[in-house]
């Protein structure tokens, strides 16, 4: 068996080679390390509650009947509970409450931006957030289970903000 | 100047980047198979640009005999002789001169089938490989992938070029996060088909797929131990993602990590002794490692919010991850102590779901660049980007082993 060629050395006499890896190398990026400042507006998409979607009109505080399931919205990369989760959540509480017999699937769901896996957490973190709250609030937690889809069950199907807003939540559905 | 066969190695696998100058003649053949001949060829000419290895130009046979050019000192020449072999069959010969020597450094005939084709192309590329770098091509393995089909998305297999990609699991279902058995012939993922998000492994040979691990909540992220005798994964039976090594009969899980945020994404290093993980125990995601036992859990990234998706190199040295930056993701590649980040792609939509090819000399990974996500594969310093899935999404590239070494039908040289 003959020595395979000097490969190494390939390196000098190629024609196009030395140019292509000086192009590539002073192309490469070192990774970020000053951070910019995040805004100080509260536009910042990642930090700001957007405005949850309009309730059913049907469904009114005052009355005390809540008569449907409402959903939880969070934060991006976010699984705790903000105000206005908190009182949609609320009002599932009392609609359980006011109907026994039903027990729900709180399905965790979160945006499309991240990995499969890491989402699919998240999403079981806001699922089971939204079932604490429940269970703090007396509901039994029998009456309640917990499943994450992650980011593979999208609401909303656009790649902006709104959309996102609309699928990062707790969905809770009657089984 | 000659050098040792080491020093050769070396030279050629420490950079993806530096590409050797390989001269491709058209393929010989009679002029009844000359479009065998030219397929054969077309193959051969795609594995080799794919590989990173070569600069191919395209040159005609010669006529006489190749002369020594010393300054020409390690490019190779590499000739193929197409013949037929029956009526279905063909015989290939191929070999590769070294034009600074005008010595053959390799020369092997194959037998194959027509239908077989370019799978035997893919062989003679990673012997070729082989013989004149020391480290086997990747033209052999077999890339696995989720598709989008409509509402369900399920598990795909193609080529290493994502060439003849087929449909592997039909479970009208959510199927996720492939991950190859160092065996090659058995597919961890994750279905939702019986509701819950439970691990199944599917056996190729067999063609059917069976439970693994179907514990309330999650049962995802599945990677292989490299000596397949453990699966790692991310499960929620205690409340929050933890990871937990199953061994691979099922029998035994160990769990890994203890707090009360998300740990995911395991990738072991190639000893086996290290995994790899995302954890957002800091407040967001970051890339974390630890001994197979648990222990030893320490912080490797340094820079960004963001960090997501590592997965740990064949040779050890490295690790590649995904990291959100102003808003958009990309690749970057590591040191496997943490230091010298670099990332490798840049200004083309979302890119995510890095995985190593099993030389070490590609990264596969999913882009949103021309609109959908697709899956891609580059160098490792993000140079020769191609697109390897069109159509449907397509995501969660998971690159198998090499198949097991065979002895070839003939061989010389």
């Amino acid at each position: 068996m003959r020595r395979p060629p000097n490969l190494a050395t390939l390196a000098l006499v190629a024609m196009t080679a030395a140019s292509l890896t000086a192009l590539g190398c002073a192309s490469h990026k070192k990774v970020s390390t000053t951070v910019p400042p995040p805004p100080p507006a509260p536009t910042e998409t990642e930090t700001t509650a957007p405005p949850p979607p309009a309730p059913p009109p049907s469904t009114t505080e005052e009355t005390e009947t809540v008569t449907s399931l409402r959903d939880a919205y969070f934060d991006f990369d976010d699984a705790s509970l903000r105000s206005d989760a908190k009182t949609a959540l609320e009002g599932d509480a009392k609609y359980l409450e006011s109907h026994n017999g039903s027990n729900v699937v709180i399905e965790g769901h979160c945006d499309e931006r991240g990995s499969v896996e890491y989402n699919l957490a998240l999403g079981e973190r806001r699922a089971r957030a939204a079932k604490e709250f429940l269970v703090s609030y007396g509901i039994p937690a029998t009456r309640l289970t917990t499943i994450s889809y992650g980011k593979e069950r999208p609401f909303d199907t656009g790649h902006d903000e709104t959309s996102w807003a609309k699928n990062r939540r707790a969905h809770v559905v009657s089984k | 100047m000659a050098a040792g066969q080491t020093e050769v190695r070396t030279g050629v696998t420490a950079k993806g980047n530096v590409k050797s100058p390989l001269f491709l003649e058209r393929f010989r053949a009679d002029p009844s198979i000359q479009g065998l001949a030219n397929d054969a060829h077309g193959v051969a000419r795609h594995d080799f640009e794919l590989s990173g290895v070569f600069a191919v130009a395209d040159v005609e046979p010669l006529q006489g005999k190749l002369m020594p050019d010393p300054t020409q000192s390690g490019s190779v020449r590499v000739e193929g002789l197409v013949e037929p072999a029956g009526a279905s069959a063909f015989r290939f010969t191929g070999e590769a001169l070294d034009i600074g020597t005008a010595e053959s450094v390799f020369k092997r005939v194959y037998l194959s089938t027509r239908t077989d084709l370019r799978t035997t192309m893919h062989r003679f590329n990673d012997d070729l490989l082989e013989a004149l770098t020391g480290e086997r091509g990747i033209a052999e393995t077999k890339l696995a992938f989720i598709r989008q089909m409509g509402r369900t998305k399920e598990v795909w297999v193609a080529d290493y070029d994502g060439e003849n990609a087929r449909q592997l699991t039909h479970d009208q279902s959510l199927d996720l996060s492939p991950a190859w058995a160092p065996w090659g012939s058995e597919i961890a993922y994750t279905t939702y088909k019986r509701g819950n998000p439970d691990l199944y492994l599917f056996d190729l040979t067999r063609g059917a797929s069976y439970p693994f691990s179907t514990r309330p909540g999650l049962n995802t992220a599945p990677c292989y131990s490299p000596d397949g005798k453990w699966v790692a994964c991310t499960l929620t039976r205690d409340g929050n993602a933890e990871i937990y090594l199953i061994s691979r009969d099922a029998q035994t899980a160990r769990r890994l990590t203890r707090n009360e945020r998300i740990d995911s994404s395991p990738s072991f290093n190639p000893a086996g002794r290290q995994i790899v993980f995302t954890s957002d125990r800091s407040g967001s995601p970051q890339i974390y490692t630890m001994d197979v036992e648990g222990s030893n859990q320490r912080l490797l990234t340094l820079e960004g919010k963001y960090n997501d998706s590592p997965q740990w190199s064949p040779k050890g040295d490295k690790i590649v991850y995904a990291s959100r930056h102003d808003a958009i993701f990309d690749v970057i590649v590591m040191d496997a102590t943490g230091q010298n980040s670099v990332q490798i792609t840049y200004q083309a939509g979302h890119n995510e779901n890095p995985r190593w090819s099993a030389d070490g000399r590609k990264i596969y990974f999913s882009s949103t660049r021309s609109g959908r996500r697709q899956i891609y594969v580059m160098n490792t310093d993000g140079s020769d980007v191609v697109q390897l899935t069109r159509g449907e999404e397509s995501f969660n590239p998971a690159v198998g082993p090499r198949p097991k070494r065979r002895i070839a039908q003939a061989s010389s040289g």
